[in-house]
This record gives C-alpha cells, sequence and structure tokens, in this order.
C-alpha cells in the first residue's frame, strides 16, 4: 500500500521515457504475470498432501501400531536403587544447569510395546490413566521433546500397578533406555489402584449434613489384630463408631467393591464414607492406601494408624491440618484422642481435606502436576512455591493479606528521612519549601523531582543552603508517578512526599508526622484526611472531604511511607491504574493509598488536627463549581481502582495522632511539638 | 497510445503486486510449517483408541490384597509412635524431669539447668514425669556419666547436648531420643530426635541480643554476598564476584578485603554458608544479622526443622549449581528479600537469641507431639510473636488469639467484657457500671468480687447482663482467664475507675484497629535512672509513655491466658506482694509478645468540662510517684524477662475531630464527634 502511493508520485517522471516499440515487451511482461498467477492460485488451492498425511501420523496414531522391541532373556538387569539417595547424591543436577524461568524441563519417552523373547508382552502397553498423565506432563510448561536439554525423564513404560508387573522384565525394559543411566533424573509412577472408576457422579458432599457415625472403618483386608481392635472399639462406643467389612452374602451382578456390610446391614461404598466424621486408614497390604483417596473424596477427616507410613506430597502439603495421625501402639486409644478435638478444628480439616483432594488427587493430571511441582521446588528452591500456596484453601488465600513489613520494628530516629519535592516550575514557592522542611530535624536529605523537561532547574548557586544533601533530579517525562518512582538516591526507608506549594506545615509537625511513622512503618502517615462512602442511591463509591469523624485516607501532599511502596508503585501497581494516572494527571494519591492498605491490609494514620493544605481560612466559597468537578473526578477514581483491585482495601478508623500531651493543661514549653494544631 | 501504456504498465504493476501477494502466502505457510511440524509429535500422542485403553487396575482388584500384621518394633529406627509412652503424659500434659547433676556443673549445664526449671513443664519428682531429660556429658568437666537410675532402656528419655559430645557414649541410647546441635541428615530420625541450633559458648541464658536488623529494607549500597570464612569470621565480598569462587578457594582477588576479627556479624544481604560442619556456627550469626543464609547443600540437619519452615527464613541450594545460585540472588525480587529478612530477625528472636528460648522450644516441640492434632498449627510456629507465646492450648483457631487476623483475613469479634475488680470496697461503683453498660459495644460486665466481705446484693440493673465473680483476693487474679468472659476485647477496670460512655466506646472502636496492643487512658513511663543504675518509672505527664494502667485499658482476652499459663511463677508471685507491679508485669508481658508501645487514648476532657481527678483519692494511689519498692519492682521484672521489653511511645490516639475549633463552629460535628 504504501509503495505503490510512492509510485504514484513518481510514476509521471517515468513514464515520458517509455518507447512505443516497447509494446511487446509489455505484452510479455503482462502474460509472465499472468502465468505466474495461475501458478500461485493453483499451488494454493492444490491439497498440500505432504502436510496433512504428516499430520495425520504423528497426532492420531493407534496404539496398536507402536513398535515392538523384544527384550533378550540376557539383557542387562540395573542394580537395586540405592536407599540412601538423596537430592544432592543422586540428583543429577547439572542436567537443570540451562534451564529457563527456573523450570525442570521433563522429556517423555515415546512409546514402545516390549516382548520378552517367547513374544509375550511384558506388561499393557499403557493404561488410560498413565496415558492421562502423560498427556497432561506433555501439554504442561514442563514439557520438552529436545533430550539434550531435558532435566527429568519419564519412561512410557507403564508402572503404575504393581501387581499387573513382571518385575524382571520391566527392570530390563527400564534399563535399555537411551538415557538411563542408573535411573539417574527418571522419574517413575507407581500409584495404587483408587476406588471404582465410575462412581463420582453420585459423590457431591453435602457440607452441612449432620454426619451419623463419628468414626468408621471401611477397610476389607484387615489384619485380624486390627479387626479384634476395631471390634473392640465398636463395643466400647456402641452407635458412634461403625465398623464395616466384606459383604459374605451378596447376590450375584452386585460389584463387591461398591458394598460394605456391618453384620447383615449392607451400605454402599464409598457413599457411606460421607456418612462419618472420622475414618481409619489403618495399615493394609501395602503402605498406600487407596483408602485414602476415597475418604479425602468423601470429605471425611483420615485418622493414618500406620507408622511409617509417608503421606502423599507430605514433603509440601501439611497433612496435620487435614488428617489425624495415631500411633499404632495407641489404636485403642484413638477414640478418645478424636473426642478431645474441638468441633471448629473438625470443621477447618474437613475443609482442608476436601481442599487437597480438590487441588492435588482429583485428577491424574492434578497428581502428575504436583510432582513435577515439587521437584522443581527441589531443584529451584529459591523459587519455590510457599506453605500458605501449598497449603491454604482459596478462601483463605482470597481473605488474608501478607503485610511485606510484618516484622513490629521501630526504626532508629537517627536514620531520618528523605523529602521529595515533585516540582514543575514553581520555583519561588519551591525555595520556600525547601527552606522550611529542612528546619526538621530528621530530615537526612533532601530530593527534588524536576517534572519541566523544557526548562532547566535554577543554578547551583540560586538554590538555598540548607544543612543536608539536596540532589535534584530530572525526568524524562512530565507524570504524575514521578513523585512515586524509587530513586537510588533515596537513602533512608522513610520518605516525605511533599508538594512544592506546602508551606503552612510547621517543623513541629513534620518531625512528629516522622515519629509517628516510626511507630507505624508500613502505614501511610498524612496530614489531611479524606474518606470514601457507598453512595447508596448511585450504588458506587464517592469521594468526601467533608470534615468528618472518620478517616480512610490521607493526601500525599504531604505523607511519610516507606520507600518499599515507591518500589510498589512503580513495578507492582495492579492493571492499568499508574499509566491511568498519568493520562488523566490526577488522583495519584488515592491510588497510593488503595496499594498500600491492599498490600498491608491496614487503615492510614492522620497525623493532627490539619484539614486542608492551602488557605486553611477560605471556605468552599470560591471555585464552588471547579470544587464540584474536582470531587466527580475523584469519586471516578475511587470507583476505577476498587473495580481494578476487585475489592476495596480501604479501611475506615475513627482516629488521629497527636503528640502525647497535645491539648493538655501543662506548660507549653515543656511539650516536644507545641508548634502543633492549626487547621 | 500514451495512455495504452500507461495503463498496460499500471495493468503489469497491478499484476506483480497480486503476484507477490498470492506468491508470498505460500512461501509464508512453507516458512512457518517448519515450526509447527517439527512441533507436531510435540505433546504425547494423542492416540486414536485412547477411549479403548484399560484401567491400570481392574476394580476390585484391592479385595484380594493380603492383610499385613502390625510391624514390630525394629531396633534402631525409632519413631514417636512407638518408641515414646505418651500415657505418662496423659492428664498434666508434658512433665519434664532433669536429672541432677553430679560433681561440678560447667557455665552452659547451669544455664540449661536454669531453663529447664524456669519452664512450666518443670517438674521435681521423676515419677510423674513423663520425660526424663539427661544432659550430656560436658566438655569442661570431661566426665562421662554413669547410665541413670530411671533409664529404662531409654524410654521417655531426651538425651541433651548443646555442644558435640567430647566422649563416647557409655550406653546404649536405646529408645531415648537425642537432641543435639547440627545433627548430620544420615543419622537424624525426623519426628524423634530435635535439631539445635550450635550456640557459642558465651549464649547468654535469658533475653539475650536483639536481632541486628534495624530497617525493613536492605540498606542501599549494601554488600549482597557475605562468604563465611573459617574462624567465626565473614569475608564480605563487594559487588563484583565474577572473580571470586565460592567455596573460599579464591586467594588472588580479594580486593578491599572486609575480614573482621572474632565472631562479628556479617554486613550483607545474602550470607553463604557451606554445607559443611565447621560452618554451622555462621548460620545463627548471619540469622541474628538479618542476613539471609545461603546454605549449600547442608550435610547438617537445620535447627527444629519439624517445625520451622526454612524456606521463609533461608535459601537452602544445591551446592553443584553456584552459578544459578548466584543469578537467583541477584534477580530475587525486592519483596521475597524483605520478606526473607524480616523473618530470619523473627525466628532469632521468638527460639535462638538465649539458651532458655532453645530449650523451651525443644520442650514445646515435644509438647506439640503429644498434643498430636492440638498441636501448634504451622502459623503459629512461623510468624511472630512464635510458639512459645502463643499457647495452643486457647484456642485451636488462629482467628481466635490477636496476632493472626491480618493472615487469616479475619476480625476480632465486635463487642467487649467489662471486668470490674473490686478489692476493698463496700459500695458498688454505680456511676462506672452505667457508664460501661451505656456502650453499644459491651456484651457484659464481669465483677470480680475480691474482698473478705461479703459481695454486697444492691447490684444496678443493666442492659447487658452482670456477673459477681468471686475472686481469690490476690492481685494477679484479675488476670485470670475466667470461663465467663466470652468476648475477645477486655475492658479492664478498677472500682475506682471513672470513665465516660463516649471514652470507652472510642477506645473500644481503637482497640479493634489495634487488638494486639493495649489501649488505655492513663500512662506511666520507665526511664533508665543513671544515678542509682537501674531502671525506673515515673507517672508524671511526659512527653512519651510506655505502659498505660490496668485500670482503665482494653486488650485481648488472650493475655489473662498468656499471663496465668505463661508467666514464671516467680514473676507472679512478685505481683502478688507489692500491687503496682502487676500493672507493671503485663505492660512488660504485652510488650515482649508485640515489640510494640501501648496506645494511648485521651481521658477526662473530653468534653472540655471539669472532671474529678482521674481516679479518687483513696485509690490504689496510681496516679501518686511508685513508692521505692515499687520501683525495685521493675528491675526484677526486667531481671526476670532478661531485658527490657518495654518500648515508648510519642503519640497519642484522638478522635479525628478531636479539640477541633470546626467541631465548635458546627455543632453537627460536635454532636457527631461526642
Amino acid at each position: 500500500m504504501c509503495a505503490s502511493v510512492k509510485y504514484n508520485i513518481r510514476g509521471p517522471a517515468l513514464i515520458p521515457r517509455m518507447k512505443t516499440k516497447h509494446r511487446i515487451y509489455y505484452i510479455t511482461l503482462f502474460s509472465i504475470v499472468l502465468l505466474g498467477l495461475i501458478a500461485t492460485g493453483m499451488f494454493q488451492f492444490w491439497p498440500h498432501s505432504i502436510e496433512s498425511s504428516s499430520d495425520w501420523s504423528v497426532q492420531k496414531r493407534s496404539i496398536r501400531d507402536v513398535p515392538v522391541v523384544r527384550l533378550p532373556a540376557d539383557s542387562p538387569v540395573p542394580e537395586r536403587g540405592d536407599l540412601s539417595c538423596r537430592m544432592h547424591t543422586c540428583f543429577d543436577v547439572y542436567r537443570c544447569g540451562f534451564n529457563p524461568k527456573n523450570k525442570i524441563k521433563v522429556y517423555i519417552y515415546s512409546l514402545k510395546k516390549y516382548v520378552d523373547d517367547a513374544g509375550v508382552p511384558v506388561s499393557s502397553t499403557i493404561s488410560q490413566e498413565y496415558n492421562e498423565l502423560l498427556t497432561a506432563v506433555a501439554d504442561s510448561d514442563y514439557y520438552t521433546e529436545d533430550i539434550a536439554r531435558a532435566c527429568l525423564f519419564i519412561p512410557s513404560i507403564d508402572l503404575l500397578n504393581q501387581n499387573a508387573l513382571r518385575v524382571k522384565e520391566t527392570a530390563q525394559a527400564l534399563a535399555q533406555l537411551s538415557r538411563w543411566d542408573r535411573g539417574t533424573n527418571h522419574l517413575l509412577f507407581n500409584m495404587l489402584p483408587g476406588g471404582p472408576p465410575d462412581y463420582n457422579t453420585a459423590l457431591d458432599v453435602p457440607r452441612d449434613r449432620p454426619r451419623r457415625y463419628f468414626l468408621l472403618s471401611s477397610q476389607m483386608a484387615l489384619h485380624p489384630e486390627y479387626r479384634e481392635e476395631l471390634a473392640a472399639l465398636q463395643a466400647r462406643h456402641g452407635e458412634a463408631v461403625l465398623v464395616l467389612d466384606k459383604c459374605t452374602n451378596l447376590s450375584e451382578g452386585i460389584p463387591a467393591a461398591r458394598k460394605r456390610c456391618h453384620k447383615h446391614q449392607v451400605f454402599d461404598y464409598p457413599q457411606v464414607l460421607q456418612e462419618a466424621t472420622f475414618c481409619v486408614v489403618l495399615r493394609g497390604a501395602r503402605l498406600g492406601q487407596a483408602v485414602l483417596s476415597d475418604v479425602l473424596r468423601a470429605g471425611c477427616i483420615p485418622v493414618i494408624i500406620a507408622d511409617s507410613y509417608i503421606l502423599p506430597f507430605s514433603e509440601v502439603l501439611d497433612w496435620k491440618r487435614a488428617s489425624v495421625a495415631v500411633p499404632e501402639e495407641k489404636m485403642s486409644d484413638v477414640h478418645g484422642i478424636l473426642q478431645s478435638i474441638p468441633q471448629r478444628q473438625i470443621e477447618e480439616m474437613q475443609r482442608q481435606a476436601r481442599w487437597f483432594w480438590e487441588a492435588y488427587f482429583q485428577s491424574i493430571k492434578a497428581i502428575a502436576l504436583a510432582t513435577l511441582q515439587i521437584i522443581n521446588d527441589r531443584i529451584y528452591p529459591y523459587a519455590a512455591i510457599s506453605y500458605e500456596d501449598w497449603n491454604d484453601p482459596p478462601s483463605v488465600k482470597w481473605g488474608s493479606v501478607s503485610n511485606p513489613l510484618f516484622l513490629p520494628l521501630i526504626p532508629p530516629q537517627s536514620q531520618g528521612f528523605t523529602a521529595i519535592v515533585l516540582t514543575y516550575d514553581r520555583v519561588e514557592s519551591l525555595f520556600r519549601v525547601i527552606t522550611e522542611v529542612s528546619k526538621v530535624p530528621s530530615l537526612s536529605k533532601l530530593l527534588v523531582v524536576w517534572n519541566n523537561q523544557n526548562k532547566n532547574p535554577p543554578e547551583d548557586s540560586l538554590w538555598p543552603k540548607i544543612r543536608v544533601p539536596l540532589k535534584v533530579v530530572r525526568t524524562a517525562e512530565n507524570k504524575l508517578s514521578n513523585r512515586f518512582f524509587p530513586y537510588d538516591e533515596i537513602e533512608t526507608e522513610a520518605v516525605l512526599a511533599i508538594d512544592d506549594d506546602i508551606i503552612m506545615l510547621t517543623s513541629d509537625e513534620l518531625q512528629f508526622g516522622y515519629e509517628v511513622w516510626r511507630e507505624f512503618p508500613d502505614r501511610l502517615v498524612g496530614y489531611p484526611g479524606r474518606l470514601h462512602l457507598w453512595d447508596h442511591e448511585m450504588s458506587k463509591w464517592k469521594y468526601e472531604s467533608e470534615w468528618t469523624n472518620e478517616v480512610s485516607m490521607v493526601l500525599t501532599g504531604a505523607a511519610f511511607y516507606h520507600k518499599y511502596f515507591n518500589y510498589l508503585y512503580t513495578y507492582k501497581m495492579p492493571g492499568d491504574i499508574k499509566n491511568w494516572v498519568d493520562a488523566h494527571m490526577n488522583c495519584e494519591d488515592i491510588a497510593m493509598n488503595f496499594l498500600v492498605a491492599n498490600v498491608t491490609g491496614k487503615a492510614v494514620i492522620k497525623v493532627t488536627p490539619r484539614k486542608k493544605f492551602k488557605c486553611p481560612e477560605c471556605t468552599a466559597i470560591d471555585g464552588l463549581s471547579l470544587d464540584q468537578t474536582h470531587m466527580v473526578e475523584r469519586s471516578e477514581c475511587i470507583n476505577k481502582f476498587a473495580s481494578v483491585f476487585g475489592t476495596m482495601p480501604l479501611k475506615v478508623v475513627e482516629h488521629r495522632a497527636d503528640p502525647v500531651l497535645y491539648k493538655d493543661d501543662f506548660p507549653e514549653k515543656l511539650k516536644s511539638f507545641p508548634n502543633i494544631g492549626s487547621l | 497510445m500514451q495512455s495504452w501504456r500507461r495503463k498496460s504498465l499500471w495493468l503489469a504493476l497491478l499484476a506483480s503486486w497480486l503476484l507477490v501477494l498470492l506468491g508470498l502466502f505460500p512461501l509464508l505457510r512453507l516458512a512457518v510449517p517448519t515450526s509447527p511440524r517439527a512441533g507436531a509429535p510435540q505433546g504425547w500422542p494423542r492416540w486414536l483408541d485412547a477411549e479403548l485403553l484399560q484401567s491400570f487396575a481392574k476394580p476390585g482388584e484391592l479385595l484380594e490384597d493380603g492383610p499385613r500384621p502390625p510391624q514390630a518394633l525394629r531396633g534402631g529406627s525409632c519413631n514417636w509412635g512407638a518408641c515414646f509412652d505418651t500415657s505418662k503424659c496423659r492428664g498434666g500434659g508434658l512433665k519434664v524431669f532433669v536429672y541432677p547433676a553430679a560433681g561440678p556443673v560447667s557455665e552452659t549445664r547451669r544455664k540449661i539447668l536454669a531453663s529447664v526449671e524456669g519452664s512450666r513443664y518443670h517438674t521435681l519428682s521423676a515419677a510423674e514425669a513423663c520425660l526424663l531429660l539427661l544432659l550430656s556429658p560436658d566438655t569442661s568437666t570431661g566426665e562421662c556419666d554413669p547410665v541413670p537410675p530411671q533409664w529404662d532402656g531409654g524410654r521417655n528419655h531426651l538425651v541433651l547436648s548443646l555442644h558435640p559430645a567430647p566422649c563416647p557414649r557409655t550406653f546404649q541410647l536405646g529408645q531415648a531420643m537425642v537432641a543435639e546441635a547440627s545433627p548430620t541428615v544420615d543419622t537424624f530420625r525426623p519426628g524423634f530426635d530435635v535439631a539445635l541450633p550450635l550456640l557459642p559458648e558465651a549464649h547468654p541464658l535469658r533475653g539475650g541480643v536483639p536481632g541486628q536488623l534495624r530497617q525493613h529494607s536492605p540498606r542501599p549500597g549494601v554488600a549482597l554476598l557475605a562468604l563465611a570464612e573459617d574462624g567465626g569470621r565473614w569475608h564480605v565480598a563487594g559487588t563484583d564476584f565474577s572473580a571470586c569462587p565460592w567455596d573460599g578457594r579464591c586467594e588472588q582477588d580479594r580486593g578491599p578485603k572486609q575480614t573482621h576479627p572474632g565472631a562479628t556479624l556479617p554486613n550483607a544481604t545474602f550470607c553463604l554458608i557451606p554445607g559443611r560442619g565447621p560452618d554451622v556456627l555462621h548460620f545463627l550469626q548471619a540469622l541474628q544479622a538479618g542476613c539471609i543464609p545461603v546454605l549449600l547443600s547442608p550435610r547438617w540437619e537445620l535447627p527444629f526443622s519439624e517445625v520451622i519452615d526454612w524456606t521463609k527464613a533461608a535459601i537452602v541450594a544445591d551446592e553443584r549449581l553456584p552459578l544459578q545460585v548466584l543469578t537467583a540472588l541477584q534477580e530475587m525480587p525486592l519483596t521475597r528479600v524483605l520478606a526473607l529478612r524480616q523473618q530470619t530477625q523473627f525466628l532469632w528472636d521468638a527460639y535462638f537469641s538465649s539458651v532458655e528460648k532453645v530449650i523451651h522450644t525443644t520442650l514445646e516441640i515435644i509438647q506439640d507431639r503429644i498434643f498430636g492434632p492440638s498441636a501448634h498449627p504451622s502459623l503459629l510456629w512461623n510468624s511472630p510473636p512464635g510458639a512459645i507465646l502463643a499457647l495452643p492450648t486457647f484456642s485451636p483457631s488462629p482467628s481466635d488469639f490477636p496476632f493472626y487476623h491480618l493472615q487469616q483475613g479475619s476480625r476480632p469479634l465486635g463487642r467487649f467484657s467489662a471486668l470490674i475488680w473490686a478489692g476493698a470496697l463496700g459500695q458498688p461503683p454505680l456511676k462506672l457500671i452505667q457508664a460501661v453498660a451505656g456502650s453499644e459495644h459491651c456484651a457484659q460486665i464481669l465483677v470480680l468480687w475480691s474482698s473478705e466481705k461479703p459481695p454486697p446484693t444492691g447490684w444496678p440493673k443493666t442492659a447487658v447482663p452482670l456477673t459477681v465473680i468471686d475472686g481469690h483476693r490476690k492481685v494477679s487474679d484479675r488476670f485470670f482467664p475466667y470461663s465467663a468472659i466470652s468476648t475477645d476485647a477486655i475492658l479492664s477496670l478498677d472500682a475506682h475507675s471513672s470513665l465516660s460512655t463516649s471514652e470507652v466506646d472510642f477506645a473500644f472502636v481503637v482497640w479493634q484497629s489495634f487488638p494486639e496492643r493495649m489501649v488505655g487512658f492513663l500512662t506511666w513511663s520507665h526511664f533508665w535512672d543513671e544515678a542509682r543504675g537501674g531502671w525506673g518509672y515515673t507517672a508524671k505527664r511526659t512527653n512519651e509513655f510506655s505502659m498505660v494502667l490496668t485500670s482503665a485499658a482494653f486488650y485481648h482476652r488472650y493475655y489473662h491466658t498468656l499471663f496465668t499459663h505463661a508467666l514464671p511463677k516467680a514473676l507472679r508471685t512478685l505481683a502478688d506482694e507489692a500491687p503496682t507491679c502487676v500493672d507493671v508485669l503485663m505492660n512488660f508481658l504485652v510488650a515482649s509478645v508485640t515489640k510494640l508501645p501501648p496506645i494511648k487514648v485521651p481521658y477526662g476532657m473530653w468534653h472540655q468540662e471539669a472532671r474529678p481527678p482521674p481516679l479518687e483519692p483513696g485509690g490504689p494511689g496510681l496516679r501518686q510517684e511508685p513508692q521505692p519498692a515499687a520501683q525495685n519492682c521493675i528491675n526484677q521484672m526486667a531481671a526476670g524477662f532478661g531485658h527490657m521489653p518495654l518500648v515508648s511511645s510519642r503519640l497519642r490516639l484522638d478522635p479525628v475531630l478531636f479539640k477541633d475549633p470546626v467541631s465548635v463552629l458546627h455543632p453537627r460535628l460536635l454532636h457527631e464527634a461526642a
């Protein structure tokens, strides 16, 4: 398009040079072009058989077409696993050396069918679950198909069910994998069969229904000693304890796995688990318990009575929150132990058990991804997922706040604060502010942010001479957010943001503001307070600057805060708020109030009775309409930010901070901050 | 002619453009498919017959599983369930007996003994104890103890050694648990043994040095990394450590080396500690300094790893990937650096700064094992104020404590209970009861009758329930966790106190913003008395304060539990003997938990009208200058705590329109403010 327009302009200049005898030439050119067109069309619409067939062969294959590998009887068997293996002895991290973004790369061997010398298959090629698992891995970010870059290898040999395994032949099959190397960095999945696969539709746990049984045991294959103990428990506690066993007299056609019996009473399994508060998980044939997943799914709290049982994902999941572990020796006391758990904790555990099931066990995909995440966390511990992320259910995560400055700490006064003055061109007023602020004893540095690109700041010699270092930073663009930039020049933790026209704040007021900040270093500490209100008629938030009894924001025309919030404002402000503020040249202070309240969950601190920065005498008579539009704009900001944050983080309080002896009947000259109190 | 030529030219041009456009697309398509085609086998193939695959287990397959008998105990592989007999701890919970030392007692051993004896779990009788503590032989005495009398194969024994044992054990450990400093991961039995920190010889008994961190974020320009060197020294690496390798092998370019003689603390953001044995001592140093420990494949178990989530305070990395670790440290987001730094300080202050804390933490871990399901949740161990100060017996739910509302997204309950302590008194404090009952936030009034005389009968009718509890005539009784207290907030009052309803309302609303602190009306401040070489405190009005009087103060009911169950008995006795001491003690307790000052709200000048002096002259003399005996009490408290926990504040929280000319101008506002 662009090129043809250019030609248009040049066209007339070229044409006069053309000659009539070149007509033939044009015709030839034209025909060539035409031919080319036809050829292109043909190519476009011709069926591209090569591509689609390759698609076919890779994406859509049958498992029956999988290549067959014959394992000779004398092929090498890998050595036994080293039981003392640790991550730092047996795992080869060097292979994970070049994985970007702290993510391991996982390679999956392609599927083969292994047969022994006699042609008998070593195992079923692949089960439905293992196929699902490998699909989940391959669809995840971890997957790579480049074996050279992989750091973890997953054989496609299905080992999920130990019962169906021919151990020696499977071992031989593993040993001949191209990167086996004694199993280094290989991940094998071995699971126990869960309940019958078709029962999940029946199970949707009604949460608030009272549960009939306090303790229930549903396992079938138990050692007689355990059975005796359970029977004794039932005898002692009667109805509250239910011990189920295999049904002996079931009629034909009913799957035995879905029924459990107590004497002659028949119960549906696993539905009966929903009837119990606690469900026993006893040591069975293997330590891994199928019943555990049934129990979790039913929202029943597992009671683990198996001493050396390592619970699934116990490296990251805090099972104490979702289960009760009772030592095997204390099995007879189990009722007493459970009885001592308060009702609220029981509810908490039920919720937690449900959350674990939903997040980490309910699908093969969830299991596969949790497994890889754990290995990833081991290899990149500095990027690991936190305890809270693994364990807190979403309801807790939404409501909770993790204050970034949680350590109760009162910074030493000696450190002082850095004042940041944002200015455009009001040099005279700026100089007055500098002179006033420099009188504050705890000021340790003054930073002027020169936001005017068209004008140079005054010469060095013209600036007021003050006792602390004064730095001028020139900005590249006139933006409000420059005020909240984490400049390298800020060496103190405390920052005083101050406008270039705030001259009425006394030195006492500023010094006291700094003292208050030291006691609340994680909050915004400012002078005039503002409030947000819910407007019931309009169903939206409203900005309020009337002199009310409540405060939820402070103006940043003069406010102390921790410099970390500058970092948050510049780099972590949610949504488009930062650009929105710069575009509208308004509401940067409201944005800062939202940000700090959201991340700390705490209210602002208003200091001293001051209510306005400018002309405290004059009321709202001048510029009433201007004030009106200003209010509407500010209200819009609040609504906009509340929708971006997805919540209203601001907290309303009814207090402000004054010096201890403020307005007390006490000699003024003995007060630390006498010069406080004008509006 | 001209026009024809021009036309043909145009046509040719158009056609060539079309050609280019049409021709380019297939070319593009040829160019692009290389990636999809290479990526075509990406992922696991979608098998055509995936639906037909069989499940890995047949339904009901487990029915065939054989049962397994209970496991017989195998020697050497003790675990908690098998080797510890909790039946002895039923009822009274953990009771600890410590074998008396034979012969001369070394300094470390004396500290351990004092710590155990100061613990609320200590008992003097071996018969009623459920945990028997055997101190490992000492370095200085060099004697190896014989097998103790109640040994019983080591059952319910904890063998504790703060320093590596100098002589081989003369007896088999049997079923005893071992608590030793930095055990190797190979011999450590998780969930049974306890890993202790390796403490320096001169570690203080109580209190301890506070953490070195004075500010939340690292100072700009501070070194990123300090390397642990032999002899307890640190080598602070400059910002350029590309030349300097990791494991101390770099000898050539040490540049402006800043090694400090002796065991000084590192000044850097991260402290690199190799995983070998001798470097363990560095770990605690780094923790104290607020320097985030970076451990390279440690061969020793991290202290108290059973309960402390070290991923929140340290980085355990693989020593084989040093460059990756270095990059990760350089690129670590500020948010995480901040969190890690603060956590190091919290852990140091809560569990490591004194021998007493280490011993108490050890006992607390054993107690948690006995408690089973009602042990400390992980949150209580891993966030301030720490598990020693957060008693799990108080409540199973963290949101009942004053400390975890933010993390739990909860709020304290919206009402308070007024607890009026009536010592020597003939008449019910009618005015006070009316004023308190008038508050919309008041849920109940409890009168704690602590006089010899029977309580009078003429209690006023109030809108809220009023209950009279018979106290035990001890001053410390006013801080007993009475089961009748049903709300989170307590308004503690003396019968002599005089408050107005609006004062109560405002103070309660302020308390809701600071549920972990005390909010009071009258204040004292403490000071260091150079002349007497000790602490003193005064009731004079000054520009700062550090204590609020419990004769009129809001605080969380949890502090009653803590006061009664966690404070050493000696301190409570002291308070009973000198009644004004009880205020000091309560303020010490809350300050040592929160590490923050209390909050003062305005008193007695709400309506700018004349009011009687805050407290009746006949009252317990709270406005008077404390007596010398009471002055002494603050020093005894400070000794008992091992440090001075009080923190001063210079501010008072007033209502937003307090004493405001505007509220005078606008009667409506005045009305609201009142």
